[in-house]
């Protein structure tokens, strides 16, 4: 009798049981009007707004010339500063108007090429041009610097080559080692290829575990808990259905976002298999999930699970390797990378999304997915078994 | 307006907090734990690059070329392939990110004098990586390239190589770094992290706090007492403004002393521009808090709001100058963008006022009409 009621897993009536409790938890969830707009802004606006707006590379960034010398060749030389990454924005007269104008914002850098310049070029001397560069922001100093010494690079070699007679018929003879660069799986640097799926992987982080916990701590708070624990229902029966809910929300908008957004309007070539990229996808929320419901057992009310996601949810977006390389982080974070769930569906998204891999190199994430989804599931289910059980 | 009744509602409002004491220990913890982890990984360098190479020349040439590469700290090497079939597999499952493949004769054309092509495999996933790595590449392939010019050239006119190395680099380029004269990520990142972090938590608590008496019902004893609307919001957002002050303090001293960050600028100007910049970041979660019904949709609402332009559309992360149109224009409407130009010139450039009223000023104006907008949309007798 005490079985039958209980319900197991996979008994008729547990199912039902499972499939009555989803429904209540998406009726709940589409009845508040203004999340679910912005539910949809999220998988929509927002990842479109990410995928159009943002570059990272060096574009057109201003520089202004304070020529010393005036003549052909430093004219010459300035002039090979062109788009796409930089952008000349006149002269300046001294250096007190430079360090003011880079002060100011207004230029990126300043390049600053001496008197004398061609008089000495020709004697056969060695002369020093300076850039001076706003390292505010070091990725574009960087970047700034490295295109500027490619330029002046390739100016002087070739004002070598003019001098020495090193010139074979217009170009440079010479034991030069010249690089062939072929950039694989986005030839052409489509940053919204890399900022789309990174804002969709972001997105789904946020709903995947905001969701859950505050569909569990509502329940706490209101105490309606109480009444769904005087029913049959087994704590599993009433937690795994906020979790399939959530998921199928979180599963129908990635869908949108990627059939309705990055697909049609940025090209997002989706080059592997969509089936595995939705498998994977569900598996993901639903350890994330996890993670939120164990937030859940430990907050009392819905401020509290608000700050508790943003804990988690931070430390997991910088340790997926989206923003910073883990190879580059310190050894213990690159240690902590190993636990974030994130860190491989990341690795799954893009590489299905992006390279078209398929399985075979992927097994590796799904399992260290499953082992953390299944970990993380468990130590919530009973913690809120102990406190309801 | 009554002072009296203001100090009580935010007497009231601050034991409310103090109370409940995760969310009163989490509102502070989380803004430094925040700093403190993007401190210390995010950095922006792109170094121990994963590579391999594939050499077919396999001369001595050849390999003190990828010596170059291997002894660099940008790269970390992971072996040599055998061919370029090889390194599909290894570049599609991220275990390198670069191939380097040194084609046959590479040595014999060099020997010869004629220029070598090499050819390097880039992974494309994170473009701003890409494009780094290919600065360090084309960095240490102008400088074997001036190596060897310099060596021929001194041996095909019998002159010292010294005199070669500068005959065949007339030009020489001094690059001068300025406000962060190492490029060292963090000295530059973490001052930029106030920004941040002060654009996401403010919001957040403030929408969860007011709406936290939407859906409690609590609310209503506000609604049938003689309290205004102004004395209301005043009242019950002073708390946290204090709250956010007190952890930008902090994360001033984090910025200084753990990270290291010079200030140069002057410390009451800061202090000024924070504070309105704070009282900015509460007006987001006031306005949030009135458009929205549950605590949930706040938070979603306050996360999707204020962490999409303070990472994307402030700088931090981007370089403004390579924003599109569209995206440029939502950067220059929103306060993040002004801040960071403040905090960056406090910390980094020591300017103040004559360089930076422009941004007090639109903060000024932000911090206004963002109560303004809160205050015209709270009433005290809703419908239904």
């Amino acid at each position: 009798m005490s079985h039958m009621t209980n319900g197991g897993l996979l008994s008729v009536a547990g199912l039902r049981r499972l499939r009555v409790m989803t429904q209540k938890e998406l009726l709940q969830l589409f009845r508040d009007a203004a999340l679910m707009v912005f539910f949809l802004y999220s998988f929509t606006g927002d990842i479109y707004m990410a995928a159009s707006g943002v570059s990272m590379q060096l574009k057109n960034a201003a520089i202004a010339t304070l020529d010393g010398d005036r003549s052909f060749a430093s004219r010459e030389l300035a002039s090979r500063f062109q788009p796409p990454y930089f952008q000349p924005a006149g002269s300046v007269a001294d250096a007190r108007q430079a360090i003011r104008r880079l002060d100011d914002g207004d230029v990126m850098a300043v390049l600053d090429i001496p008197p004398r310049f061609q008089e000495r070029l020709q004697r056969g001397e060695q002369v020093s041009v300076q850039l001076q560069v706003d390292t505010s922001n070091s990725v574009l100093g960087f970047l700034t610097s490295s295109y500027g010494a490619q330029i002046v690079g390739k100016y002087a070699l070739e004002a070598a080559a003019q001098r020495e007679g090193l010139g074979a018929a217009g170009g440079i003879a010479g034991p030069l080692v010249e690089a062939d660069t072929r950039v694989w799986y986005n030839p052409n640097q489509n940053d919204a290829w890399f900022m789309g799926i990174s804002e969709l992987l972001t997105v789904v982080t946020l709903f995947s575990i905001l969701l859950p916990a505050a569909a569990m701590v509502r329940e706490k708070e209101r105490g309606t808990i109480e009444q769904l624990m005087v029913t049959p229902l087994t704590s599993f029966q009433i937690l795994f259905p906020k979790v399939v809910a959530m998921t199928l929300v979180i599963l129908a908008g990635s869908a949108i976002a990627l059939f309705g957004v990055l697909g049609p309007l940025f090209q997002l070539p989706m080059r592997g298999s969509l089936v595995s990229f939705f498998l994977i996808t569900a598996l993901y929320v639903f350890t994330t999930a996890g993670l939120g419901l164990l937030a859940a057992t430990v907050a009392r009310n819905l401020a509290q699970v608000g700050m508790l996601t943003v804990v988690i949810l931070m430390p997991m977006l910088l340790l997926s390797g989206a923003w910073t390389p883990i190879e580059a982080m310190p050894p213990w974070m690159r240690g902590l990378a190993w636990i974030s769930p994130l860190h491989y569906f990341l690795d799954a998204a893009y590489g299905i999304l992006l390279k078209g891999v398929g399985m075979d190199l992927l097994w590796d994430s799904v399992l260290a997915m499953s082992v953390l989804g299944v970990v993380v599931f468990a130590a919530g289910m009973r913690r809120f078994s102990r406190q309801f059980g | 307006m009554n002072g009296q009744r203001i100090v009580a509602l935010a007497w009231k409002e601050w034991r409310e907090i103090i109370r409940d004491r995760l969310f009163f220990a989490l509102a502070f913890v989380v803004p430094a734990m925040l700093m403190l982890l993007f401190g210390f990984g995010l950095t922006l360098d792109v170094e121990n690059l994963p590579f391999a190479v594939v050499d077919y020349d396999k001369t001595a040439a050849s390999r003190d070329y990828a010596y170059r590469f291997i002894s660099s700290r940008y790269f970390a090497f992971q072996g040599y392939a055998a061919d370029e079939h090889d390194v599909d597999a290894l570049l599609a499952d991220n275990q390198v990110r670069m191939v380097l493949v040194i084609p046959p004769r590479f040595d014999e054309r060099l020997g010869r004098g004629e220029p070598a092509p090499v050819q390097v495999l880039i992974d494309g996933t994170f473009p701003e990586r890409t494009q780094t790595s290919m600065g360090y590449v084309a960095a240490i392939n102008s400088a074997v390239s001036l190596d060897n010019m310099a060596h021929a050239l001194s041996r095909g006119r019998g002159i010292p190589l010294a005199e070669a190395r500068q005959r065949v680099q007339p030009v020489k380029l001094e690059v001068r770094y300025l406000y962060n004269q190492s490029v060292k990520s963090i000295w530059s990142l973490a001052p930029k992290l106030i920004m941040l972090i002060m654009m996401l938590s403010p919001p957040f608590l403030t929408a969860v706090g007011v709406v936290r008496e939407k859906e409690s019902g609590s609310i209503f004893n506000i609604y049938s007492s003689t309290v205004s609307p102004g004395e209301f919001l005043l009242g019950k957002l002073a708390p946290y403004v204090a709250i956010s002050i007190a952890n930008a303090m902090f994360l001033w001293l984090l910025a200084t002393w753990l990270f290291g960050s010079p200030f140069k600028g002057d410390p009451l100007f800061f202090a000024f521009a924070t504070v309105l910049y704070v009282i900015c970041t509460t007006g987001i979660g006031l306005v949030i808090s009135m458009l929205v019904q549950t605590q949930v949709a706040a938070m979603i609402v306050a996360s999707i709001v204020s962490i999409i332009p303070a990472v994307l559309y402030s700088g931090v992360l981007l370089p403004l100058p390579s924003l599109s149109p569209a995206a440029s224009m939502l950067a220059h409407a929103l306060p993040p963008m002004y801040y960071t130009n403040i905090v960056v010139g406090c910390f980094l450039k020591a300017v103040s006022w004559h360089a930076l009223w422009v941004e007090v000023l639109v903060l000024a104006a932000y911090a206004v009409g963002l109560f303004g907008l809160g205050y015209l949309l709270f009433t005290k007798r809703p419908k239904a």
